[in-house]
């Protein structure tokens, strides 16, 4: 196990590297100049060369590059153009918030996802299952721009239980989770109750049920665990999805994550800030699914990592 | 089996959950807390680099300037109570007393008790005096602090301070729009720029705490020049959806929006007993820009057929459900510059394609499809401009010209029009305070990057009104020759002024004293107040 985590985590590096020198390309290739939209059309051309030769712009892309490169192992993503604070500052400000919505918004759809998909496979063909396929089509089927709103129409507008916006560990963070965990509620609904299906179809649980077991026994002991391989994996590749899609999440909510900040980075040409994002983004996902594998060994003994 | 009844109690469950987590909420306004929502978050909350306009928004409610602006724009006295300009090259502003002036008795009549004097201090309490001033624009001017302001500066020869009091500015050239350049916050001397961390201020309200993407906390200070405000409690939300701004605004969590609402909403907004929907003139003018280098748009009879092709009365009626003004200059209609004799430009399809068979464009083939000429038109993402643009596509379809719209990321767009890449552009001048931006927009020499004379327009008469303009004391003098601009840019048509959108104010009714003004300054928050009856006096014109 040690040599493959060894192996994987050597793998992630050039990933990361093939990440960090596309963006970096991408973002460089795009029209629109950081120092104009720094300093405005007030600012005279001397300024303008004056902040470029400051912010090193006007080395050639490659030393760019190679300066860029050469500060990630310090941990040094360079300071952002629009706010001069440091990037991985700006980036650690952020991580809590985005952390918190992510895991929130998964629990909350492996919650809703985990009974529905069982009961639908064990009830297969009865109402539960046609009506939890209804609702799953239905959840995949609203997109979170109107899902948010509505949920704000309901909860807070009509009811008033909960605020429309907000930042924090309690109430304000439960509609953003919901809103973005429903999709993905929906999607590993389907996918428990497949796996399942399938795995209920197989010799050991009819030996298993044969021999006396009870069939919710035989279901939730044997069945579950090993459907749940898929699923965990389909979760660990989510989650890179969650970091970045939650952008429509967090601009409903007014959520302070990382999402929005990448947006607003983009839209500011704020290179460093850009560049800081994705790596952080990439580095979690890699981080994730290796996390993902290991969890999947242990709720499988059969799958050996060599 | 696992029955189906004792897992449909989980929603049930969620739902009590949900109404356990949820405690009886006591509106903000309650509690004698203002909340007024931006779309967006400040980048930077420092006078001496903040250029967003979320950014400036929060400053005026913080940070005290040399000099203010009133509700109709015109310059009035803020930190300096007066001011001189013994020639063109020196300005010399004197500021109110401070706290420094030494002590008073608390009242006439009574025992000499001695107590400081009540004057300018900053939120931290320290005196706020000259010195403070020229450290301000001291550091502004400091290249290596890379201030954005710096250029908006560069006619600053020297800032002498003869005393505590006074200070005295001199230019290296006359420069007339000088004194609207002091509406800049000060900052104490020696505060250094730390990005999230905003420099204490001399304004109505301190900030107590800002979270970048969150929110703004401020709470009144009582050491303000101008008298304690009356609201204690002032929070400034950025929610960048608006349609939950609106919801917020429903729900009560937010009572206080300016433009912050679209057209679309506000007659639910109208609807709502707790609300009050205001509007008043705007400043920002929406025009269209021509590239004068493309062969066709080249020809000013090109410009007015284009011009008169577009049917702007229905385009503010359908997409801005009659919330513009129709504008036929640049200059705000409020400014003191502003020449109201301008013709404006009728909708006129006929005298369109005429204009257009005179300059050699005739249609190829009658009533058939083939257009006679094509041109490409650059917008942004934003969805209103996109509707507009499709509006203008239409109209400028009926009368043979075929029009392709790029809708771009405003970073793509911004560039391609700063580089002259694009035949048409729509845009908006937004905070134009000076009539000095005929100069920046229109003079020959003012071609980006040098300024915003984006279409390549050269005139000779506008060069040289222009550069007088700038250089000249008299304001009499400067309207003649402002109005004198207007005239020739309405004739040769570099840019089409569209529309000016008005300001809409969406607050709560128990909200009063605010003036909306053309500039949507915040400024007038320090004299609100909260008020028990709800029949609240209208500020602007009340719907």
């Amino acid at each position: 196990m040690r040599r493959y985590l060894l192996g994987r985590l050597l793998r992630t590096v050039p990933v990361v590297f093939g990440v960090v020198t596309v963006v970096f390309l991408l973002i460089h290739l795009l029209p629109g100049d950081p120092v104009e939209i720094m300093l405005g059309e007030s600012a005279v051309p001397a300024q303008k060369e004056e902040l470029r030769r400051e912010l090193r712009l006007d080395r050639p892309i490659l030393s760019q590059y190679a300066s860029y490169l050469t500060g990630i192992p310090r941990g040094d993503l360079g300071v952002s153009f629009r706010s001069r604070e440091p990037v991985l500052g700006e980036i650690a400000r952020r991580i809590p918030a985005t952390v918190l919505l992510a895991a929130t918004s998964i629990t909350v759809a492996v919650f809703v996802a985990l009974p529905l998909g069982m009961l639908a496979a064990m009830r297969r063909g009865k109402a539960a299952d046609y009506l939890s396929g209804f609702a799953a089509m239905l959840s995949l089927s609203i997109p979170n721009f109107l899902l948010g709103p509505l949920l704000v129409l309901l909860f807070s507008v009509q009811l008033g239980f909960l605020p429309v916006s907000g930042y924090g560990a309690g109430r304000p963070l439960v509609l953003p989770a919901i809103t973005l965990g429903t999709g993905m509620a929906a999607l590993l609904t389907r996918m428990v109750r497949a796996t399942l299906l399938e795995e209920l179809r197989k010799e050991y649980v009819t030996a298993a049920i044969a021999r006396g077991l009870p069939y919710r026994s035989a279901v939730a002991r044997h069945a579950l665990r090993n459907a749940l391989v898929p699923v965990v994996t389909a979760l660990g590749l989510s989650f890179g999805a969650v970091l970045t899609g939650s952008v429509i999440t967090e601009t409903i909510f007014s959520w302070p994550g990382i999402g929005r900040l990448l947006i607003q980075a983009i839209d500011a040409r704020d290179y460093p800030l850009v560049q800081g994002c994705v790596l952080v983004i990439a580095l979690s996902t890699v981080a994730v699914n290796l996390a993902t594998d290991i969890l999947c060994a242990r709720l499988d003994p059969r799958i050996r990592y060599e | 089996m696992v029955r189906i009844s004792r897992l449909s109690i989980f929603f049930p469950v969620f739902l009590a959950f949900l109404a356990l987590a949820a405690c009886a909420q006591k509106l903000p306004i309650d509690e004698g807390r203002m909340v007024i929502a931006l779309p967006g978050a400040p980048v930077n909350v420092d006078p001496r680099v903040a250029t967003d306009a979320y950014g400036e928004q929060i400053l005026q409610m913080t940070h005290a300037s040399l000099v203010g602006r009133d509700a109709s724009g015109e310059l009035v006295p803020d930190l300096a109570e007066r001011w001189e300009t013994p020639d063109p090259l020196t300005y010399i502003f004197h500021l109110r007393p401070t706290a420094m002036d030494g002590q008073v008795p608390r009242q006439a009549g009574m025992p000499r008790v001695l107590e400081p004097r009540p004057g300018l201090r900053f939120h931290d309490g320290r005196p706020l005096t000259s010195a403070d001033v020229r450290y301000t624009f001291t550091w502004i001017l400091d290249s290596a602090n890379r201030s954005p302001h710096r250029g908006l500066y560069r006619h600053i020869a020297a800032i002498e301070t003869p005393d505590a009091r006074t200070l005295v500015f001199r230019l290296s050239e006359p420069f007339a729009p000088f004194l609207s350049t002091m509406v800049r916050g000060i900052v104490p001397a020696g505060s250094p720029a730390r990005g999230y961390a905003p420099p204490v201020g001399a304004g109505p309200y301190r900030i107590d705490d800002l979270s970048p993407d969150g929110e703004a906390v401020l709470s009144a200070y009582d050491g303000y020049y101008g008298g304690p405000p009356a609201i204690r409690a002032v929070t400034v939300k950025f929610v960048p959806d608006s349609n939950v701004r609106f919801l917020e605004l429903k729900m009560g969590s937010v009572n206080f929006t300016l433009n912050g609402v679209d057209p679309d909403l506000l007659p639910a907004a109208e609807r709502d007993g707790r609300l009050v929907v205001e509007e008043g003139p705007g400043g920002n003018v929406t025009y269209l820009g021509f590239n004068l280098l493309d062969r066709a748009l080249s020809d000013p009879r090109v410009r007015r057929a284009i011009a008169l092709a577009i049917d702007r009365e229905t385009i503010v009626r359908t997409i801005w459900k009659g919330r513009a003004d129709l504008v036929s200059s640049i200059l705000p209609l409020g400014s003191w510059a502003h020449d109201p004799d301008l013709p404006a430009v009728p909708f006129d399809p006929a005298r369109a394609r005429r204009l257009l068979d005179e300059a050699g464009f005739p249609d190829p083939d009658g009533k058939g499809p083939l257009p006679r000429l094509r041109l490409t038109y650059k917008t942004s993402q934003n969805e209103v401009r996109r509707r507009v643009a499709t509006v203008i596509q239409e109209q400028l379809r009926q009368v043979g010209i075929a029009v392709e719209i790029q809708s771009l990321e405003w970073g793509s767009f911004f560039s391609d029009i700063k580089k002259g890449n694009f035949q048409i552009y729509s845009l908006t001048w937004v905070g134009i305070a000076d009539p000095d931006i005929f100069h920046h927009a229109f003079h020959s020499r003012s071609a980006p990057p040098d300024g915003a004379n984006r279409g390549g327009y050269s005139n000779v008469e506008v060069d040289r009104l222009t550069e007088a303009a700038r250089s000249e004391p008299s304001r009499e003098k400067r309207r003649e020759m402002y109005r004198q601009v207007q005239r020739i840019l309405s004739r040769d048509l570099p840019v089409f002024p569209l529309w000016a959108g008005r300001n809409l104010l969406v607050r709560d009714r128990r909200l009063a004293g605010f003036l909306l003004t053309p500039d949507e300054s915040y400024a007038s928050i320090r004299a609100m107040r909260i008020v028990r009856d709800s029949s609240t006096p209208p500020t602007g014109s009340r719907r």
